[in-house]
């Protein structure tokens, strides 16, 4: 199974015709446009294990670009996994891009992130995850080569999990267990138009990530892939439609697997 | 006073202000494939007071950009959208309506208050429509500025800035274009 979804994943990479970097997962080490802002609602389906409920996890989304070097997002995680509707926190991202070797059609920027999250649920897995469920902060650096035919992109993170607001790591364990180092690569392609006209056509894009993340006390890790189909509407919004699988799962996670949905409008010359 | 005078004369010779028109700048962008950041940049253009009209090319990331009759038009700020949009300009060349304006190598023509120093030229005067192309840093790739190079020895090349190598060594340190036929 993991040679089947490997083989096509080379094949997702190598056989279509255009690169595409507009990550659903992940992000790239390009910014957006300065002066421009824009919303994202982003939803994710996670069954849980063993149970099989489903948590929903709601994050409404700002991300503003402030210069051609500077940008951040700012949201929050409103979720059901215990049982009911709460709002559990939010997180304040930013990523500026210092380097840049651009030609046409072709790039390989690089750029570092930060990332403070609080989150008032309870602690419930082994996993350090910022996007939801811990508190906590994110250093991080990100790679992106665009090709005229692939874009990949590359990151790894030191992500350090604090005590959830309100409530304490409530094992020795879990304490020990708060540094993690993440990384992920994507590749991204286009499938559609086969030629560029006009703004208003509709781009079919597709994705594959790998996400993954090492306790750093415990040297457990969890390896997912994530393929995406994605749709650019007008030029200025985007649906994106993931699913993600665990591939290796030493890492305790109560929720690793399932569906996400998102859209995203931009407002370009905002401010 | 008779060193001004006589500075001020040889500034007169060999600094050509002309009457030329820019009707047209075609940029090329680098550094992207998709639409939506070839409509970022797209959208920002349209930002820019002495342009009318902007047809946009995007497959092969290029933008045609319309000038309002008579307008100034400011290079360095249609190359400073470019940037902050994320990417960088690749090409960029601009239309003029010339009338008996005499260029060479290494001489500078001043339109609408710029400065343009002419490269790989030989003496000739334009009269009409005519295509220039800018040659400095941010205004081609960085693999072409280095190729550009070899076209002047002169300072003023490297810094984009008008230098004592420039002919009247007036205005030291003023912004200015190297641009070519």
């Amino acid at each position: 199974m993991k040679k089947l979804i490997l083989f096509l994943g080379f094949l997702f990479m190598f056989v279509l015709t255009e690169a595409q970097e507009l990550f659903t997962y992940t992000e790239p080490a390009s910014n957006m446009a300065a002066r421009t802002f824009a919303l994202r609602m982003t939803s994710t389906f996670m069954p849980e294990r063993p149970s099989a409920v489903v948590n929903t996890h709601f994050n409404p989304e700002i991300m503003i670009g402030f210069t051609k070097r500077w940008m951040c997002h700012i949201d929050a995680f409103i979720s059901n996994r215990a049982g009911e509707w709460e709002t559990e926190g939010g997180s304040v991202y930013v990523k500026r891009r210092f380097y840049s070797v651009d030609n046409v059609h072709t790039h390989f920027r690089m750029a570092a992130i930060g990332r403070f999250s609080f989150n008032n649920s309870n602690i419930h897995q082994e996993a350090v995850d910022l996007n939801g469920h811990n508190s906590g902060i994110e250093f991080g650096l990100i790679a992106t080569q665009l090709l005229h035919k692939v874009a990949l992109s590359a990151s790894t993170s030191y992500i350090n999990g604090t005590e959830n607001v309100g409530e304490k790591f409530y094992t020795k364990e879990k304490m020990l267990n708060r540094r993690a180092i993440g990384f992920t690569l994507s590749a991204g392609k286009l499938f559609l138009p086969k030629s560029y006209i006009s703004y208003n056509q509709l781009n079919l894009n597709g994705m594959i990530e790998i996400l993954g993340q090492t306790n750093v006390q415990s040297g457990r890790t969890f390896i997912d892939v994530a393929p995406v189909i994605q749709c650019i509407i007008k030029s200025r919004m985007r649906l994106d439609l993931g699913y993600r699988m665990p591939i290796s799962n030493q890492l305790t996670r109560t929720a690793p697997g399932g569906g996400l949905i998102r859209f995203e409008y931009n407002f370009f010359n905002a401010f | 006073m008779r060193k001004i005078i006589s500075l001020l004369m040889v500034t007169l010779i060999i600094t050509t202000s002309t009457l030329a028109q820019v009707n047209k700048v075609t940029i090329q962008a680098s550094g992207l494939t998709c639409s939506m950041c070839s409509n970022a940049i797209n959208k920002t253009l349209t930002t820019l007071a002495f342009v009318s009209q902007i047809k946009s090319n995007i497959k092969e990331s290029e933008f045609e950009l319309s000038i309002k009759p008579n307008a100034k038009v400011d290079f360095a700020l249609i190359k400073k959208k470019v940037e902050d949009a994320g990417f960088f300009v690749a090409r960029m060349e601009a239309q003029f309506v010339f009338q008996e304006a005499s260029i060479a190598q290494d001489t500078h023509l001043e339109i609408q208050g710029s400065q343009f120093h002419f490269l790989n030229v030989k003496p000739q005067t334009l009269n009409g429509e005519t295509k220039i192309r800018f040659l400095d840093k941010g205004y081609v790739t960085a693999k072409e500025f280095k190729k550009n190079a070899t076209l002047t020895k002169l300072n003023c090349f490297k810094t984009g800035k008008s230098d004592v190598c420039c002919e009247g060594k007036h205005n030291l340190g003023m912004p200015l274009y190297h641009v070519t036929l």
